[in-house]
């Protein structure tokens, strides 16, 4: 098995090295060109213009010279070689012929040689109308084959994973799925077997190819070799209509296509843009279209009744909610959600809450992000080219592997070419194979590490070594929704004081970024606008009319005013807080309590459950408008659908209730809608969806930080404690009294001699890509893959409880669930699935008992 | 008016075949003809196959005169209107034969310039696929109408009597 | 004489038709006798089998792809390891072609790399409602002996059911004249041109191979 990442010394040259690139003048066919030194011949050709044909060349991937197809000849000073363009770097003078006969010759007899064992049943091949073996056998190949003997055989198809099945026999051992697998992925799972004739691509024994980026592997495949089980036989290549877009699956918005046939997404694949996602994709960004064909999506408008819900007609909702609504006093309204949507529908629930409805009270997070203004303002703000760039990486946040698997795979790019990483995380993650330092600690314990690092702790000298290592771009998130909000604010603090820091905020939902951008929090206005700044603000009232004067509410105060009559109405625009709030029994005893909910929501959620009206949403792929993912990236959605059923996209259905209402709104007109953001909005001055697709060549624009900084500093309640007051990392000892919203955190040292004895443990959510959110679960290829939720403990706890791996423990009085015993797990800590319907009865208690169930007879 | 009564007389159903009868076996049809299928059309109405033998002596170039429209051939969205008149020009009780591929749906010629498919301007009664349909396939159709109107009510075509 | 000549001059013109009436009629009396079609003709496709009874098509949708007219649906699935349906792992669950689009250019035909599809001789399709015009693969696949299956509107009065379950009713029914040579003959008829088509002149025959693995 090949190991990763591979040592420094030995790194292959790569064509984006970070200076500027020294030019050389080459010869192809006799004409001259520049290329860039160290370049490989097969992409200096294909920029002179000169397709060489290939199969095991990628460009994202190491050289390996496998298929032999990009022979092309090279003068030596022992005359003409032949040479595989693919695995030699250009040299100043180099004299290269693609087209002499011995080229060809050789050219078409490769082809020939891997058509000697490649089934010719492309009319049952997904890969037929777009494989490069048909494309290129039609283009450079010889029209017919010497071979009459029988081909080699194999048994066929072998589910490899859940969701990619192999065909040896069509494979022709071009290496790629295994380069991406093992250089990309960092999931070494694949590989050749046997020799000779018998070489095959195969996983290993009892060990699936259960990657995250398995579907990577599909794309590439040159061959028809590894197919993608939900893309096997539903289509063929010539029927599909392909609408470029971006994922939302997740905040780095990776550049992807929709593949649609008859009126159906027949597959997701990833595009090109070297900015963001490098053409890559996470499997769930791939396989999660299944939701939006799902049979069980809210199709026509619903109201509730005694039983159940009942179909109305449009017109008739927008009655009954327009009627309520109007009769309540604008701040008895809020409205949560939105970061599911595009920036334009965005925009357009802000503008509806803040003038039409006349209320402060709307929020995009649901309790589970940070701060607003320092989400959606932090400065100095890292792209995502910088982590590239970075000498060091700072990871404080969510698991990457499991939340951002795009921007996992871009850190992972990074330490591959060689910057140093440090991981800190309450649990295993997954950069810790290739993180530089790993700093575990007690969940709900950060600020003593933050405390350490800042006070230059003895314990982190070799940390702080690296970290000195500038220039450092510092990843920072909130590790789970039981952590305190706050201490994001610290890791950002402390990043910004590292040399040559920048920041990249991490919050995973869809686009929440643009949501906060587009005024989705209540202390945010349009274009990263604070409430209280009274200039900007009134710039805005210019269009928007008067803005409402009274504070606005965050998810848990809204939740809160539901349950004590402040709050009567909630637009929930597709959130669940009922699993994604931290405390799932206050959201769902606040919807039941509210006078009036509206869900606008795809799905009947265990939130929108207790709606009393539900709009069908369109959902992504049947939206066109802007996204803004975490570095700021404004980029476009396309619709490859119309929505389905009578669902509608949110900017219509505020529009009707407006009107209905007496008001103006917006347009119906995506693209007008986006003018207005331009002008409205300060920071996206000049930045239209129009302007994005005609201009920007498909990279997207990235909004630019603005002049009055929102400053991050160290919140004064971690600075006055004193600083080496607690030990921390797996040692510690701390019980967590529970914390509520953005309350400070109280703290109540003990000592660490001390054994662990205390009956409670602090609970970390891991979060996983697999989650049970309502997508996966409608999604049928990804719906199986969803874990089953287990309790993580620490050896040391186990024993204590005295259960084994698989023992059923009680987890709060109230979950019961297996044990899965992990040296990861910090002692005193307790780890739970994230987003599982198994642990939507928790409580946001930080502090948790956990008890085992003792067999009674 | 429409019928009040439920279940039909001798004396009524002896008369609905005698009408039946006489409209199957004296259906003229307008001529109609568009495109290539109106050559097929024609040489249904020469000797080879005759369609004199089904009583439909003659293509009447007025629409007053004739009972069955044949549209044989693509329909433009110019010529949309014109069919539509011609239509409503014929007298009751009338009947629509939609002729071929382009007539019946649009072919091959799935575009802005044609009528997908002629029902979206007349009633269409029998659709005769083909591109164009041959002589007997057209005949099949017209006898295959034939044969519904005689199993019929006397009635027009908005279902009247 | 040239008065006489005259005279009966109009008369001669009478002449015509009586030496006609001595030929007989040109007239085909259709729905009694159905006329020879062309060898090559394009009329209502089927789906055939191959003689183990295995479906032909292997829904690859090159038909789809190929015709002008986009009148036919395909989609492929997974065949049952078990029960096959097609030689292969591919078979056509879907197979729909609407008749009033199509326009009998046989370029399905041209591009089936199983000949999996071919056109008969049968030319009596109409509808009276448009829905009736779609032919699903319960009406285009030929039964196992061969005989292709009735058209979805039994209704037509010139459908004789009792004679179209005799089996070869519809092959007499376009067999050349209704030759009484195709009496009883139900599998394989060239003039319904189930099955392989022979090879025009100058070509080979293009037979496909029936794989041996055929249960794989």
């Amino acid at each position: 098995m090949r190991s990763m990442p591979p040592s420094k010394e030995g790194r292959q040259p790569l064509s984006d090295t970070k200076n500027a690139p020294e030019m050389v003048n080459i010869t192809i066919n006799g004409i001259q060109h520049e290329a860039v030194a160290g370049e490989r011949v097969i992409i200096a050709a294909e920029k002179a213009g000169e397709y060489i044909p290939r199969f095991c060349h990628h460009p994202k991937l190491d050289p390996v010279g496998k298929c032999r197809q990009c022979l092309v000849e090279v003068e030596g000073p022992r005359g003409k070689q032949l040479l595989p363009s693919c695995a030699i770097y250009v040299t100043d003078g180099m004299v290269i012929d693609t087209q002499s006969d011995v080229v060809k010759k050789a050219q078409k007899g490769v082809l020939e040689y891997l058509l000697i064992n490649h089934p010719l049943d492309c009319p049952v091949c997904d890969k037929a109308g777009e494989c490069p073996l048909q494309d290129q056998t039609m283009t450079h190949g010889p029209g017919e084959s010497r071979f009459v003997e029988a081909k080699r055989k194999f048994k066929k198809p072998i589910p490899v994973s859940d969701l990619v099945l192999l065909d040896r026999e069509r494979c022709i051992l071009c290496d790629r799925c295994v380069r991406v697998a093992d250089q990309i992925a960092g999931d070494p799972l694949i590989t050749f077997n046997e020799r000779g004739n018998q070489t095959q691509i195969l996983t290993f024994p009892n060990e699936p190819f259960a990657s995250y980026f398995s579907g990577n592997t599909v794309q590439v495949c040159p061959v028809g070799a590894l197919t993608s089980t939900d893309y096997r036989f539903r289509a063929r290549p010539w029927d599909l209509e392909i609408t470029p877009t971006v994922s939302l699956r997740d905040t780095v918005h990776s550049n992807a296509e929709i593949n649609t046939s008859r009126g159906r997404v027949i597959r997701v694949y990833g595009a090109t843009n070297d900015h963001v996602n490098d053409g890559w994709l996470s499997d769930k960004d791939r396989f999660s279209f299944g939701a939006i064909n799902s049979d069980e999506r809210v199709t026509t408008p619903l109201r509730k009744t005694g039983t159940g819900f009942e179909e109305i007609t449009w017109a008739d909702a927008i009655d009954t909610v327009s009627a309520r609504l109007g009769a309540m006093i604008g701040t008895e309204v809020g409205s949560i959600g939105g970061a599911n949507n595009t920036n334009e529908e965005a925009y357009a629930l802000s503008k509806f809450m803040r003038t039409v409805i006349g209320s402060p009270h709307v929020d995009a997070q649901l309790g589970d992000g940070f701060e607003p203004q320092l989400a959606a303002a932090v400065i100095p703000r890292a792209k995502i080219d910088d982590i590239d760039a970075a000498t060091t990486i700072l990871v404080w946040g969510p698991d990457l592997k499991e939340r951002l698997p795009v921007l996992y795979l871009r850190v992972r790019k990074a330490v591959r070419n060689g910057a140093n990483l440090v991981v800190v995380a309450p649990t295993r993650t997954g950069l810790d194979a290739i993180a530089t330092h790993v700093i575990r600690y007690r969940a709900g314990s950060g600020q003593d590490v933050i405390r350490k690092l800042a006070n230059a702790d003895k314990s982190m000298t070799a940390i702080l070594e690296t970290l000195a290592e500038g220039p450092v771009v510092t990843l920072f998130g909130r590790t789970s929704i039981a952590e305190d909000p706050r201490l994001a604010e610290s890791v950002a603090a402390y990043g910004r004081t590292l040399d040559g820091a920048k920041l990249m905020p991490l919050l995973q939902r869809a686009n929440v970024f643009g949501a906060l951008d587009m005024g989705l929090a209540p202390n945010l206005l349009p274009g990263r606008i604070s409430t209280t700044d009274t200039d900007a603000s009134s710039h805005i009232e210019e269009t928007w009319g008067p803005l409402p004067d009274a504070l606005g509410r965050d998810t848990a105060a809204m939740l809160s005013g539901a349950v004590s009559g402040d709050i009567r109405a909630l637009i929930l625009v597709g959130a669940d807080p009922v699993r994604d709030f931290p405390d799932p029994q206050a959201a769902e005893k606040a919807l039941e309590e509210a006078e009036f909910v509206v869900a606008i929501d795809a799905f009947v959620t265990d939130s929108s459950r207790h709606a009393d009206i539900i709009l069908p949403a369109a959902l992504w792929s049947e939206v066109e408008g802007t996204v803004t993912n975490l570095e700021g990236r404004v980029q476009v959605v396309g619709a490859a659908l119309p929505p389905k059923g009578q669902a509608r996209s949110v900017i219509g259905m505020l529009n009707d209730i407006a009107t209905s209402m007496g008001a103006e709104l917006t347009s119906f007109d995506v693209s007008v809608v986006s003018k207005e953001i331009a002008t409205v909005a300060p920071a996206y001055q000049g930045i239209t969806r129009d302007g994005i697709v005609f201009t920007s060549s498909g990279a997207g624009i990235v909004v630019p930080s603005q002049e009055a900084e929102i400053i991050v500093e160290m919140a004064p309640r971690y600075a006055s404690m004193a600083p080496d007051a607690v030990p921390t990392e797996a040692s510690g000892s701390a019980v967590i009294v529970p914390a509520q919203g953005t309350q400070p955190l109280g703290y109540i040292p003990t000592d660490q001699a001390v054994p662990m004895v205390t009956d409670r443990y602090t609970l970390h959510y891991a979060p996983a890509m697999y989650d049970d959110g309502v997508i996966t679960r409608h999604a049928p290829s990804i719906a199986d893959l969803v874990r089953d939720p287990t309790v993580g403990l620490n050896p040391r706890d186990a024993s204590i409880l005295a259960v084994a791996n698989g023992s059923i423990v009680v987890v709060d009085g109230s979950v019961e669930l297996p044990v899965r015993i992990d040296e990861a797990v910090p002692e005193g800590s307790v780890v739970l699935p994230f987003n599982h319907a198994a642990t939507k009865g928790l409580q946001a208690v930080p502090a948790v008992t956990v008890e085992p169930i003792r067999d009674e007879s | 008016m429409a019928s009040q009564s439920t279940a039909p007389g001798i004396l009524m159903t002896t008369l609905e075949k005698g009408v039946n009868w006489a409209r199957t076996q004296s259906m003229w049809p307008a001529s109609f003809g568009l495109a290539c299928c109106a050559i097929e059309m024609m040489g249904t109405g020469a000797a080879h196959n005759d369609l004199a033998r089904f009583g439909m002596e003659i293509f009447r170039a007025s629409p007053r005169q004739a009972d069955l429209m044949i549209v044989a051939g693509r329909v433009s969205q110019k010529m949309a209107p014109v069919l539509r008149q011609v239509y409503d020009q014929m007298v009751e009780p009338k009947w629509v034969l939609s002729m071929g591929a382009c007539a019946s749906t649009g072919g091959m010629f799935n575009n802005y310039a044609l009528v997908q498919g002629v029902d979206q301007v007349v009633p269409v009664d029998m659709y005769v696929p083909g591109c164009p349909p041959g002589p007997q396939s057209l005949m099949h159709g017209i006898l295959t109408l034939q044969q519904m109107i005689m199993d019929g009510k006397i009635q027009n075509s908005t279902g009247v009597l | 004489m040239s008065w006489l000549s005259d005279l009966l001059g109009p008369l001669k013109g009478f002449l015509v038709p009586l030496r006609q009436i001595r030929k007989g009629p040109v007239t085909r009396k259709y729905p009694q006798v159905k006329r020879v079609k062309p060898q090559r003709f394009h009329g209502r496709h089927t789906l055939n089998r191959y003689p183990n009874g295995m479906e032909k098509c292997i829904g690859c949708e090159l038909c789809a792809g190929v015709c002008p007219a986009n009148c036919i649906y395909v989609r492929g699935k997974d065949n049952p390891p078990d029960n096959p349906v097609s030689p292969g792992e591919r078979w056509g669950f879907v197979y729909e072609i609407n008749m009033l689009r199509c326009i009998f250019c046989a370029m399905c035909v041209e591009a089936c790399p199983t000949q999996a599809i071919t056109m008969t001789h049968l030319f009596e399709m109409s509808v009276t409602n448009r829905d009736d015009a779609i032919y699903t693969r319960t009406e285009l696949l030929v039964d196992r002996d061969g005989t292709p299956n009735y058209p979805p509107h039994e209704d037509s009065p010139l459908t004789n059911l009792e004679e179209l379950r005799k089996g070869d009713g519809w092959m007499r029914a376009t067999s050349p004249s209704g030759r009484r040579e195709y009496e009883g003959i139900v599998a394989w008829t060239p003039s319904a041109r189930t099955g392989e088509l022979p090879a025009e002149r100058g070509q080979s025959s293009g037979t496909p191979q029936v794989s041996e693995d055929a249960d794989g």
